[in-house]
């Protein structure tokens, strides 16, 4: 084995994936690769014969990686599951962040702790950053929604903008329900009224 | 009371989990219920392991196999309930499949006469020079890896020479037979019926077939979770053996059929499950078959853990693994499947046991005293031995 361990990431999200990699390369790891297979993945991984593999845990291919444990035609070296039994909440921080290693024989714990917790970090990341791309979409379609409504209402009912706006926050306070959901109740009448 | 994490994959066998929750069983012992799908049983395992579920379904074999630190670091696990019996099929793919006829002149009638066909089949490759035959598992811990096993045996076939086999995951099995990585399989439904149905592969055995009672999937906690938790497992036990019953029931097949198939739970049309809970299966493009105890839940000592089969289990893993068998490892075994547990849970101590806790249709007889003999007549590849 050279100086540097070679890293094999399976996992078929692309923009995950390439978060992963930077973040390793930017650590120092060069020898990083990405595999997206779904059918015939252990021949896959006997090519590229890694030192570590990540794999994220929404893949059902971890099961295929648990052959690996055993005595393979298919695999070079012997390879296991990365547990660090001195360290149980670094094992369930990995599992929580949605990702799981697999290393093969004789590598050195701590350099592949240190590969984990890069990865584990990663994985926090791309879920934030998905997280509040999902509040950001939802808040536009909101902001979208309770002007179509304020629209509805001034039009129906000659309100001023402001007046439209107070009669639809009361009724949100009311019933207990979001600005944007009787909004959207407002704007869905109407059109079943045209 | 504190919510309970239940983990399960989407499959028909989580019919008692997820019952027990929809049914109102649960709600009605006082019991709070978070039933979390996953994609994988490494998945299940490590999340059940490290305490991110409190209990989940799993392979009855894994639960072994975790318990005695194969594959894993060796977490000991408690097994109150068994989930089902049976449930799967082997499937082969249609090329081969067409050859198992032409060999036999006729579509194969029992699962022996279809293994011998296979016997010829794969001595005529060996001759002239073509790649083994692959099949597709679930894990390598599993009761399909076994079925598959035990059904080639039936033909003269050696499982470990003969033939080869990876584990796949049950989404990605139609696409591998498809594209050739495997040429058979052994899986739970709805993947056999969807192979048929795409024109990819035949069913030529039922898993019920090879062995009548096996225990398939299981319910696993921690075994600090029995102590710390004892209660609230009991509670859950009773609620399992009410949803048992209640699932097992054909009046109520059309129900369970519509409560798995939802979005949350396996995602699939109704009538995919119905077919698999009624045991009626197409099992090619021109015939249908069907068998009364294709999938059990309750009933013949399904739900109550028998020991026995834990020792079984572990035979068969040892076997797999080609290791040799220790008494020492056998009784941890043992341990793993708790009958205590589910007696005090659900009042029902007085079921009688079973002489034959596995029901094997061939091959050698198993005695749970005897590991060893079982396993020697078992590796001895037969001169295809009669059926018992």
């Amino acid at each position: 084995m050279t100086d540097q361990a070679s890293i094999l990431i399976i996992d078929v999200n692309h923009a995950r994936a390439a978060i992963i990699q930077d973040g390793l390369r930017e650590a120092g790891h060069v020898h990083v690769r990405w595999l997206n297979e779904t059918s015939n993945l252990l021949r896959h991984i006997a090519d590229i014969d890694p030192d570590v593999i990540i794999i994220d845990l929404e893949s059902p291919n971890r099961d295929v990686l648990e052959q690996m444990f055993q005595v393979s035609r298919l695999v070079k070296r012997p390879v296991a599951m990365f547990v660090d039994q001195s360290d149980a909440t670094a094992m369930q921080d990995a599992m929580v962040a949605g990702v799981s290693a697999y290393v093969v024989d004789g590598l050195r714990k701590d350099r592949v702790k240190h590969i984990l917790d890069m990865c584990i970090l990663r994985f926090n990341v791309f879920s934030r950053l998905q997280d509040e791309l999902h509040e950001a979409k939802t808040a536009l379609a909101d902001r979208k929604v309770i002007e179509r409504a304020k629209g509805i209402l001034m039009a129906a009912k000659s309100l001023s903008e402001q007046e439209a706006y107070v009669l639809m926050r009361k009724a949100a306070m009311d019933q207990k329900r979001r600005l944007a959901e009787i909004a959207r109740a407002i704007v869905t009448a109407e059109g079943m009224l045209k | 009371m504190k919510n309970l994490r239940i983990g399960f994959i989407p499959l028909i066998d989580a019919a008692i989990p997820i019952a027990a929750l929809e049914c109102g069983f649960a709600e009605r012992e006082g019991l709070e219920i978070s039933l979390v799908r996953e994609t994988s049983w490494a998945n299940i395992r490590d999340k059940l392991v490290h305490g991110l579920f409190d209990a989940s379904h799993m392979l009855a074999p894994l639960a072994v196999a975790t318990s005695l630190g194969i594959g894993n670091a060796g977490v000991p696990l408690a097994v109150p309930f068994g989930l089902n019996a049976n449930g799967n099929c082997i499937t082969l793919a249609s090329r081969l499949y067409r050859a198992l006829e032409e060999v036999l002149g006729h579509p194969p009638q029992d699962p022996r006469q279809a293994a011998r066909a296979l016997k010829r089949i794969i001595d005529r490759r060996k001759l002239s020079g073509e790649p083994p035959i692959t099949f597709g598992v679930v894990f390598p811990f599993s009761v399909h890896a076994i079925i598959v096993r035990h059904w080639l045996r039936l033909g003269g076939i050696d499982p470990y020479n003969d033939v080869q086999f990876q584990v796949v995951p049950p989404p990605f099995m139609v696409t591998n037979l498809s594209e050739g990585v495997i040429e058979g399989c052994c899986v739970g439904e709805p993947w056999n019926s969807r192979a048929v149905e795409s024109g990819v592969g035949s069913i030529v055995v039922f898993g019920a077939e090879i062995a009548r009672s096996a225990p398939d999937k299981v319910l696993a906690l921690r075994d600090e979770t029995v102590s710390a938790q004892g209660d609230a497992i009991h509670r859950l036990l009773k609620t399992y053996s009410q949803a048992a019953r209640w699932c097992q029931d054909g009046d109520n097949h059309a129900n369970l059929a519509h409560m798995l198939a939802q979005p949350q739970y396996l995602n699939v049309a109704p009538k995919t499950v119905m077919n698999a809970l009624s045991g009626t299966l197409a099992i090619n493009r021109t015939a249908t078959r069907a068998m009364t105890d294709f999938l059990s839940f309750e009933g013949d000592n399904i739900n109550r853990p028998d020991p026995r089969k834990a020792r079984w289990l572990y035979a068969e893993i040892a076997t797999g693994l080609r290791g040799t068998l220790a008494e020492d490892q056998a009784q941890k075994a043992a341990s793993v499947f708790r009958p205590d547990i589910f007696d005090a849970a659900t009042g029902n101590n007085s079921l009688p046991e079973s002489a034959d806790p596995i029901g094997l249709k061939f091959g050698p007889a198993f005695d749970s005293g005897d590991l060893q003999a079982y396993v020697d007549a078992l590796t001895q590849v037969p001169p295809a031995s009669d059926g018992r």
